[in-house]
This record gives C-alpha cells, structure tokens and sequence, in this order.
C-alpha cells in the first residue's frame, strides 16, 4: 500500500524545466563529492531557466546556494539510504515552486522507523525541532547522523518536504521511497 | 597538513594562533564522521584556553547539514564553558550562512556575527 508522509505532490505536469539523473549505486557507489557535483549541476541548470533566473549577482547566489544546499541533502541521503538498483534524483519547475526529487529504495523493515521520524519532522516547529536536536546531538557525541537534513531545508530554507512509500512490485523486501522538497520561486 | 590544517579536496580549516582565528575555506559537505579531524581542531583551540576565538567563515562557500551539526555542536560547547568570547565573520551573498548561522545565537547567546 502507498502511504504518503508531508507535503507530497505529484508533478502537475503543467509545462516547465524539468531534468532526470539516475545513477546506478549497483554498478558503482556514489561517492559524497559526486553528490555536491550533483547539486551543484542541478542549481547552476536552474539558475539559467527563465523562470528562475535571478534578477541580480545576489539574487543569483541565494538560488544557487539554495537550490544546491537542497538537492545536496536529499541526494546524499538517498545515496546512503539507497539498497536498490537505481537512485533518481529529479528537478523541476512545479507552477510557482521548483520542486527537487529523490527515489531510492530502502528496505521494507526500515518502513515503520522512518515513518515516526517523518511524522514528527512535520508535527512541530521546524525551528524549534531543529534547536532542540542540536541540543540533543551535543548531548550524544557518538550519535551516528546529525538528523539536521529535513530540518535545515525546512526550518532554515522554508521548504516543503513530503516523502511516499510504495511497494516494489517484484521484491517484498523492498519500499520505494521519494522524497520531495518543494522551494518557492521568486519571481524575478 | 597538521591537527590545526586540515586539508581536502576543495576545502581547508586552519587555526591562526597569532590572531586567534579559525578559518573555513572552500565547500565542506563531508559525511559525518569525516568531520572528527576538523572537531578535534576546533577542540585543541579551545583547550589552548584563548580569550576570544574568530570564525572567519566568509570564504565557506557551502556547509552541508552534517557540517552545521559540527559547528552548533562546537558553539554549544563553549557555551557550557562560558569564558571564551566568540566572533563569526560571515557573508550575506553566501546563501547557507544567510540562512543557517543566526541559530548560532540560540546556542550560544554571547556570540557576535559580522555580516560583510
């Protein structure tokens, strides 16, 4: 069964940029530096299309360093979640709002965690969620991830984030799961 | 590179003892353990017991969430020291420090950021 998490929208396929990168981590694992590469691409490619293109040097440094911190997080969490044969990573101009995508497939067992830790990202306060995991983090120094991702994006960039879990059709042991980061587009 | 340069692939972070400034350079988007050297950095600075210490972050031109992790982390840490003057330079055409580096006030409170 499908479950949605968020603010989780399917393209409306109303026109616009829009541009796929899958990789392949069976074949060869995504390296971090590939995701900032990554990134990077996708906010230089967006900062040329007309309908975000920044009206000045500041406004163009703010879009890129936005989209890029943005699709950054999301890729690398991706690539580090990622059990599957595919990582997709796609972006693209949603009506008013530029939309950055992941997909990857997690393991079916890990469905049920990720959920509670999705549903308390989108009960509270962004910020002060975030505060109080900083807290908490330095309270536990051996805690593995920092858990600031979704925070940051949201509480700091004013993202929206959704996320969908769906069935893989051929392998019971594995949910795919996109995860999605709609940023509102200034217009110039 | 030494325990106070810490150098990598398109990024750099080295103490000034003469001015008592740490410097961030670059695009720091490590996964999280590859941030311990420049943690332990930032901890052999405060153990030297300065009076003020400077963060000259205006030539950081991306952090990642892990790496803002390590410098809430460090800020709240000084804060429980509660001797040490803090200082931030940073830049308003950088998007992430615009955006991320005024929560350094709720961790620490005492700080002061310059914005050029």
């Amino acid at each position: 069964m499908t479950a949605c998490i968020g603010d989780f929208r399917e393209f409306t396929h109303q026109g616009g940029a829009r541009v796929t990168l899958v990789f392949f981590p069976a074949d060869f694992q995504v390296r971090w530096s590939q995701c900032s590469a990554t990134a990077d691409f996708f906010a230089e490619y967006f900062a040329a299309v007309p309908a975000c293109k920044p009206a000045d040097d500041d406004a163009r440094a703010e879009f890129i360093g936005t989209v890029s911190y943005v699709v950054n997080e999301l890729v690398e969490n991706a690539v580090k979640f990622s059990i599957g044969e595919r990582v997709e990573v796609t972006v693209g101009l949603d009506g008013d709002e530029l939309v950055a995508a992941v997909a990857n497939q997690i393991l079916a067992t890990t469905v049920e965690l990720l959920s509670t830790t999705f549903d308390e990202l989108v009960a509270g306060d962004p910020q002060e969620l975030l505060f109080a995991r900083v807290e908490m983090n330095a309270e536990n120094p051996e805690a593995g991830g920092s858990g600031l991702g979704f925070l940051t994006m949201m509480s700091d960039y004013g993202a929206k984030i959704g996320w969908r879990f769906t069935p893989v059709a051929d392998n019971p042991n594995n949910v795919l799961l996109e995860t999605m980061a709609r940023l509102e587009v200034k217009k110039p | 590179m030494s325990a106070m340069d810490i150098k990598g692939p398109g990024y750099r972070v080295h103490f000034d003892e003469a001015t008592s400034t740490i410097h961030f350079e670059g695009s720091l988007r490590l996964g999280t353990a590859e941030y311990d050297p420049i943690t332990n950095l930032l901890n052999a600075v405060v153990e030297r017991k300065p009076s003020l210490i400077n963060l000259r972050m205006t030539d950081l031109v991306f952090l990642n969430s892990s790496g803002i992790n390590t410098l809430y982390k460090f800020a709240i840490g000084l804060r429980k020291l509660g001797n040490i003057e803090v200082h931030v330079a940073s830049s308003s055409s950088i998007a992430w420090q615009s955006k991320s580096l005024p929560n350094l006030r709720k961790f620490l409170p005492a700080i002061t950021i310059t914005v050029t």
